[in-house]
Formats: structure tokens, C-alpha cells, sequence
């Protein structure tokens, strides 16, 4: 991958979009992300609520997976970029090397945290018995889908070549 | 040709154009956050004696047949003695939760008067409610039992006095010359408990033929009098042998007793005599059209 134009890749764009995939995990965490309707059971979940409901029902290993892929992990992306551009901006010294690996688990883990997106879409193809059963995608999982690709492209807007400068430079510097 | 103007520069630093996005992060997300309150009824607690069926976040509150909110939580009153429901309305719902609006949960009844609630054998229980006309309010006391369903036809309620309840049961058939005219819509013991009261609602065709001289009298089951002169075995229609019923015949005096008012107490004899049956006075009925356009009655449960 790579991004469209270098002249947009600096720590200038990543913050925005990192920012900007910040805000939108707001939305994300508190909105319902998806609506099951079957008989006797009517039910709409956000992320934290599905993953409680799974738990209760004894599947802890999918809770978990659910947990930390859908909640954990986008928090701690956007905490691992944040903490590589103020290595970059300071200049990461020491740092660098211990830095570098972080850009790498970062830019690996983006492609596996649409799981949620995934799920949502799934389901609401497959399940959609007419009266009886439907399941319908809500608001919650737009803002997590737009969170995601948000990170995505906030990783790929770093350069992870600023960590290696001898000097610190201004955030803004292309 | 003219040389071009000279190019001005601008020593205000160009904003970099990439900050646009989170500020339209900031306003999508805001406008989400937004409409989802918005969307968002308000909150209400109802106290039930029994909570048996309901589940928090399954269990709905219905309204005329369609959704109205949805049941979030259930939990057992701190001294035991009921379950608080806490319920989440739809916002075009909101005005369910006035004062005096009546809850109850409705579970599937079989008898003989009816079947009622059969589809949540399948979905499971879920609540109903009579919105109150009282000022908006949060917390509300649910019924036990569903509520009588008077229709507001503007008909006629009497009250009749009677030493046993007999079979009567709520629903049981009021007669005028075995043609249905009315039901029982509740009964319950008076109350210094010296005997029963029923209240029976005549259909708005038929109020006039209750004069303040009726009687009336049960029809229930049947009896069965055996004498020197032969076996009697005195029924009336099935459907009264089942549930019970209510006969009543007015007195055809040359000039009629006045119609009985609303709520009129009569007493409820436990047979009718020969000569009621040959009462026949004309009093004319209002068409079962003509009162359809009547306005509702004001309150309608009592």
C-alpha cells in the first residue's frame, strides 16, 4: 500500500486523520451497530452489549475475540499513532528501533479490524427471513467502518522514516 | 498585452486542507449522537406484583397492536413484595406515560368467553397499556390483571345486587327475550359483604329497554326441578349454560317507568317469575347504525 500523493504523507495529515478516527470511535462505541427482530427476542446491540450478551451466553472465546478486536484494538492503534508521532516529532532517539516495530504491528493489524463490518454485513445478508427473522445494520457500525479506514490511512500517512532523523523537525515539514 | 499583475503573497500559513477532516468527523458524528437522542422516547419504571415472563430487552410494550418501547431492565424490589420494569419508549410514544395510564402484562387467557392474547404463548408476554390524561409523569403502578375492555359505544352501565355471584364471569351474556343485548364486565362483593355486585353494560342499541322498573335476573346454568306433577328442566342458550348469564324484562305499564340512568342499582333475582316473561312493552330501539357516530364516553375504564 501506499499513499495516493507523498506530498499528503506527513505527521500533519496522520494526526488529522488520526483525530478524525478518534472522534468517529465515539459514535462507534456508544450507537447501536445492529438490530436482530425474531420472535420473542427484539433486540438492538451496541459493540459493548453484544459482547456482554455473548458472554452471558457462556461464548467467552468469541466475547473475547469480539472485545478486543472491536474495542480494544481500535483504541490501542490510535494510541500506538499517537505515540509514533510525538517520537517523531521529538525525535525518537533511543527509541527508533522499538518505534519502527509498533509502525509495522500497526500498519498489520489494519487490514484485520473491519471484523465488526464483516459480521454486520454478514448477517444482515444472510439472515433476512421476511417476517420472521431480520437483522438490520444500524449507525454505529458507519462510524466504526469510518473509524477503521480512518486509522488505515492515518498509519499509511506516517512515515515511519521520521523516527530515524538525527534532528527533531517541525510537525508540519513534508 | 498587458504584463500580468504582479502575484501577491499571503504571509498567512495556507490551513493544511487535511485538518477538513476531522472537523467533518466532529459534525457526522455530532449529527448521529443527535438524531440518535432525539429518536430516543423518554424513560419510565413500572411496579408489577408478578414479573413472571417478562425479560429485559425482549419483553415490548405494545399500543394498539403496534411497538411503543421496549422492556431494559427487570429487578426484584428491594423488599420482595414486586419487580420494577424499566422501560425505554419511543419518542412518538411519549405521551403512553401520562397519569393514569394503565400497564399490565398480557399473558394468554383461554375461557369461556374468549380466547385472548394466543400469540405470546409464542413471543412470549408483553405489556399493554391504557394511556392515562394526566400530566406527563416517570413512574407508574401496573395492573394485575387485564383490564375489562369497555368500548366506548355509549352504552350503558348498571349495577345489580345479588346474593350469589352464581356463575357469572366476566363476559357472560346479558339478555332482552334471549337476544344478547349486553355482558358483565365485573363483579366483586360489596361492601359491607352482605352479597355481590355486578356491573353489566348494555350495548347503546339497546339502553332505553332498561326502565327503572326492570328486572333482572340469572339465567345461569341450568336447574332442574323435579315435583309430584312431573320434571321441569329450565336452560336457556349455550352460551349462558357455559358462562352464566343475565336475563331482564320490563314491565309493559300503560305509561312507561322512566329509562334508568347510568350506573342505576337494580337487584338481581336468582330466577325470573312466569309473568316477567310476558311482559311485552314497545319501546322503540335506536338502529345499531345510529349509534355508531356517538361520541365516545368521556373516561374510558373505570
Amino acid at each position: 500500500m501506499s499513499f495516493p500523493s507523498n506530498r499528503l504523507r506527513s505527521p500533519s495529515t496522520a494526526a488529522a486523520l488520526g483525530l478524525a478516527a478518534a472522534i468517529m470511535l465515539v459514535p462507534a462505541n456508544l450507537l447501536p451497530v445492529l438490530t436482530t427482530e425474531m420472535p420473542g427476542n427484539n433486540r438492538t446491540d451496541t459493540i459493548f452489549s453484544g459482547v456482554v450478551e455473548l458472554w452471558r451466553e457462556g461464548l467467552w472465546a468469541i466475547a473475547l475475540v469480539v472485545f478486543v478486536a472491536s474495542i480494544l484494538i481500535p483504541i490501542l492503534k490510535l494510541v500506538g499513532l499517537a505515540l509514533l508521532l510525538l517520537g517523531a516529532r521529538r525525535g525518537a532517539g533511543g527509541d527508533a528501533r522499538r518505534l519502527t516495530r509498533l509502525y509495522a504491528a500497526l500498519d498489520f493489524i489494519g487490514r484485520w479490524s473491519m471484523l465488526d463490518v464483516f459480521l454486520a454485513a454478514f448477517l444482515a445478508g444472510l439472515v433476512q427471513f421476511g417476517e420472521f427473522s431480520t437483522v438490520t445494520p444500524r449507525g454505529g457500525i458507519v462510524a466504526f467502518a469510518a473509524a477503521v479506514v480512518l486509522t488505515v490511512l492515518a498509519t499509511e500517512a506516517f512515515d515511519p522514516r521520521l523516527l530515524w532523523r538525527e534532528t527533531p523537525v517541525p510537525s508540519d515539514s513534508p | 498585452m498587458n504584463p500580468p499583475p504582479a502575484p501577491k503573497v499571503s504571509r498567512v500559513p495556507a490551513f493544511p486542507l487535511i485538518w477538513v477532516v476531522p472537523v467533518v468527523a466532529l459534525a457526522i458524528g455530532g449529527w448521529m449522537g443527535f438524531r440518535e437522542l432525539r429518536n430516543r422516547g423518554p424513560e419510565i419504571t413500572i411496579d408489577f406484583a408478578d414479573g413472571s415472563g417478562v425479560e429485559a430487552g425482549r419483553t415490548v410494550l405494545e399500543y394498539k397492536g403496534v411497538w411503543a418501547g421496549t422492556v431494559e431492565s427487570v429487578q426484584l424490589k428491594s423488599g420482595l413484595d414486586g419487580v420494577t420494569l424499566r422501560l425505554r419508549l419511543d419518542r412518538n410514544a411519549a405521551a403512553l406515560a401520562n397519569e393514569g395510564s394503565q400497564f399490565w402484562i398480557v399473558h394468554p387467557e383461554i375461557g369461556f368467553s374468549g380466547v385472548r392474547g394466543l400469540e405470546t404463548l409464542v413471543t412470549g408476554v408483553r405489556l399493554n397499556v391504557l394511556p392515562g390524561s394526566g400530566p406527563p409523569a416517570r413512574h407508574f403502578t401496573g395492573l394485575d390483571k387485564t383490564p375489562v375492555p369497555t368500548v366506548a359505544d355509549g352504552g350503558r352501565t348498571f349495577i345489580l345486587r345479588s346474593g350469589q355471584l352464581g356463575s357469572l364471569t366476566t363476559g357472560a351474556p346479558v339478555f332482552y327475550r334471549e337476544f344478547k343485548v349486553g355482558r358483565v364486565e365485573s363483579s366483586r362483593l360489596a361492601d359491607d359483604s352482605t352479597a355481590v355486585l355486578i356491573r353489566i353494560h348494555i350495548d347503546a342499541p339497546y339502553v332505553d329497554l332498561v326502565r327503572t322498573s326492570t328486572r333482572f335476573w340469572n339465567t345461569g346454568g341450568f336447574s332442574f326441578k323435579l315435583s309430584l306433577f312431573g320434571a321441569e328442566l329450565k336452560d336457556t342458550s349455550l352460551e349462558s349454560l357455559i358462562t352464566g348469564g343475565i336475563a331482564f324484562a320490563t314491565p309493559d305499564d300503560a305509561p312507561l317507568a322512566p329509562v334508568a340512568p347510568d350506573e342505576a342499582g337494580f337487584t338481581l333475582a336468582d330466577e325470573g317469575e312466569k309473568e316477567w316473561l310476558k311482559w311485552s312493552p314497545h319501546i322503540p330501539i335506536k338502529s345499531p347504525e345510529s349509534v355508531m357516530g356517538a361520541p365516545p364516553r368521556p373516561s374510558l375504564l373505570r
